[in-house]
């Protein structure tokens, strides 16, 4: 029986003999990575200090901060968390990169994402480093460990394994895929497993697509996702790969705790229904349904893929007066492509709001609704009170779909609109 | 160290699988930071008598895949502060479960427990056993081993513990 990706990964990670899932490893990451968020990474600067008596990493190499959430700052408070992390990386020759985009973007841009590598997060959306065959994943507090011993205890995690077939049809995209994944296997199909994207349909997934599916393994109880890299993705990753190893596989007779095989041709745009990740349904059970914003962002969602959506539709187009579009590129490097192609002229003439960089639209710091506002979002989760009142909702489409609904007022299919 | 069993009653039990555990003390409260504000307001949507019914060592019961969403700290701290020394559900989503077992709070996954327990019966788990006994109704069922780690975890009482108390001489430590 051959071995998971994951399960060579941490070989590697753990000294290099074979390990199989269930076993309990002492894995070095490749990389620590974080952002700067109250009652993350300042404890475990003080911890680490006051606890462990630690001044410096030993590896700074291994270490990168970003700083995207809180961007910018709206509170002397927040603006004294920056310049703490500021401080920490000057002091530490960590790297702390602000103001380049939501850093589970800018990871990949810079080469953490590198095949075969390992890499630790608190926050499980650095999943998506999987799209690249890296093993990303958030351990919330427990990241405290990297930080002060080299290596983390680790117990392997048993891979579930989904191939998907098939060709998206117009105006369905990945963040479509994804939520149907939840739906058709559940929201704890894949608890505390690997979930490993794999089949014919990848070979039409972009980059960006790819990294909107593995961004929200989460959601299917997932500790991350993984694909296997292949001619789409490993162009780009060893051109900013930071190490030198090689690409890991797995093996055809890998064993796998389940494998799910799901035809794409058929999907319709769906939609995700306040108020849990868990409530996939087709979108058009809700069309007509009024909103007041809409959201187009994150680090699920937000990349050119996205934003040439949007644009599409919205070209030669207004959104309804009193909506409120807020587009927000995942990254700079996004943006300024954006702008490039005409894309955020479009998206201008149209209406839509559009800002730089920054975590904040997502989680309710800004743009945020009052009670009984209803927004279309990209964002990642649709929980109460996620983007402003306990009393708003959130609706998850794609990326089209928030467009179409600008245009409407109302939740729309954005086919006819491509 | 031993991990000490925890014997007490179930003084509430959550229903619905893929629960949100930030609706225990609501979302409008979530960026509260006080042990007793929190336990102010904790579980008003469900039993405003829960403070007042609440005893130290009583335990929580759950549904299956429990803590899914993007749960945050502030609802099990106010538990802490009522006293519930732990939570015991059908399973558990990931994240919610590596948060509370750094936080040092025992969280144990038993599939079964929604059937095998009603509101106040007097339980325990017992650990080494790998079941828990239902002093009500004179029942036992098993219960999900711990990993090293988290049982490691939970001994030492959370993530900084279990940091000091890691052999440093193991190879790969720092």
């Amino acid at each position: 029986m051959g071995y998971t990706i994951t399960e060579k990964i941490l070989a590697r990670a753990s000294g290099g003999a074979a390990v199989r899932a269930g076993d309990e490893v002492r894995a070095k990451p490749d990389f620590v990575v974080s952002y700067d968020f109250p009652g993350y990474t300042d404890v475990i600067f003080r911890q680490m200090k006051d606890e462990f008596g630690i001044d410096k990493v030993r590896e700074p190499d291994r270490f990168v901060l970003f700083i995207d959430h809180m961007v910018p700052a709206v509170t002397p408070q927040e603006e004294d968390l920056h310049q703490n992390t500021r401080d920490w990386g000057a002091a530490n020759a960590v790297p702390v990169h602000e103001r380049k985009g939501i850093g589970h973007q800018v990871a990949a841009e810079l080469g953490y994402a590198t095949p075969g590598a390992l890499v630790v997060h608190f926050d499980g959306h650095v999943s998506q480093l999987g799209t690249f065959g890296t093993l990303a994943i958030g351990v919330r507090r427990q990241l405290l460990e990297a930080f002060v011993k080299d290596c983390i205890l680790i117990k392997v995690p048993a891979t579930t394994r989904v191939d998907l077939t098939g060709h998206l049809r117009p105006g369905v995209m990945a963040r479509d895929v994804f939520h149907h994944i939840v739906r058709v296997l559940g929201p704890a199909s894949c608890r505390f497993q690997v979930l490993e994207i794999g089949g014919a349909a990848l070979a039409d997934m972009s980059i960006d697509a790819r990294q909107t599916i593995t961004c929200l393994a989460m959601f299917t109880g997932a500790i991350t996702a993984i694909i296997n890299p292949d001619q789409v993705t490993l162009p780009y990753a060893r051109e900013r790969a930071r190490l030198l190893i090689e690409p890991l596989y797995s093996d055809v007779d890998a064993a796998y705790a389940a494998r799910h095989t799901i035809d794409l041709t058929n999907l319709e745009p769906v939609v995700v229904v306040p108020p849990s990740p868990a409530n996939t349904r087709d979108l058009s059970e809700v069309l007509g349904t009024e909103v007041q914003v809409g959201y187009l962002g994150s680090c699920a969602s937000g990349r050119i893929e996205d934003l040439r959506a949007a644009a599409q539709v919205l070209r030669g187009r207004s959104i309804r007066p009193g909506f409120q579009l807020h587009v927000v590129p995942t990254s700079q490097e996004i943006m300024r492509q954006a702008a490039e192609e005409g894309l955020l002229t479009n998206l201008i003439t149209a209406g839509a709001f559009v800002t730089s960089p920054s975590c904040d639209y997502c989680f309710g710091r800004l743009g945020v609704m009052t009670a009984g506002q209803r927004a279309v979002s990209t964002g990642t989760l649709n929980v109460r009170g996620r983007m402003g009142s306990p009393d708003s909702e959130i609706y998850i489409v794609n990326a089209a779909a928030v467009a179409a609904a600008a245009i409407e007022g109302r939740i729309a299919d954005p086919r006819r609109y491509l | 160290m031993a991990l000490s069993n925890l014997r007490g009653r179930v003084a509430f039990m959550f229903t619905e699988r893929d629960f949100d555990v930030d609706q225990i003390v609501g979302v409008k409260n979530i960026k509260l930071r006080d042990p007793a504000e929190l336990a102010a307001v904790a579980m008003q949507a469900y039993d405003p008598d829960f403070a007042r019914q609440v005893r130290p060592g009583d335990l929580l019961v759950g549904a299956d895949n429990f803590g899914y969403g993007h749960p945050h700290y502030p609802p099990m701290i106010a538990m802490r502060h009522l006293g519930i020394r732990g939570v015991i559900a059908e399973s558990f989503s990931p994240g919610y479960w590596r948060g509370e077992i750094a936080m040092g709070f025992p969280q144990v996954a038993c599939p079964g427990i929604l059937g095998f327990v009603e509101r106040w019966d007097d339980i325990e788990v017992d650990w080494d056993g790998n079941r828990i006994v239902n002093y009500t109704r004179g029942s036992e069922i098993v219960i999900e081993p711990l990993s090293l780690a988290d049982r490691q975890m939970l001994d030492a009482g959370g993530i900084v513990g279990y940091l000091h108390a890691r052999d440093c001489s193991e190879p790969g430590a720092a």
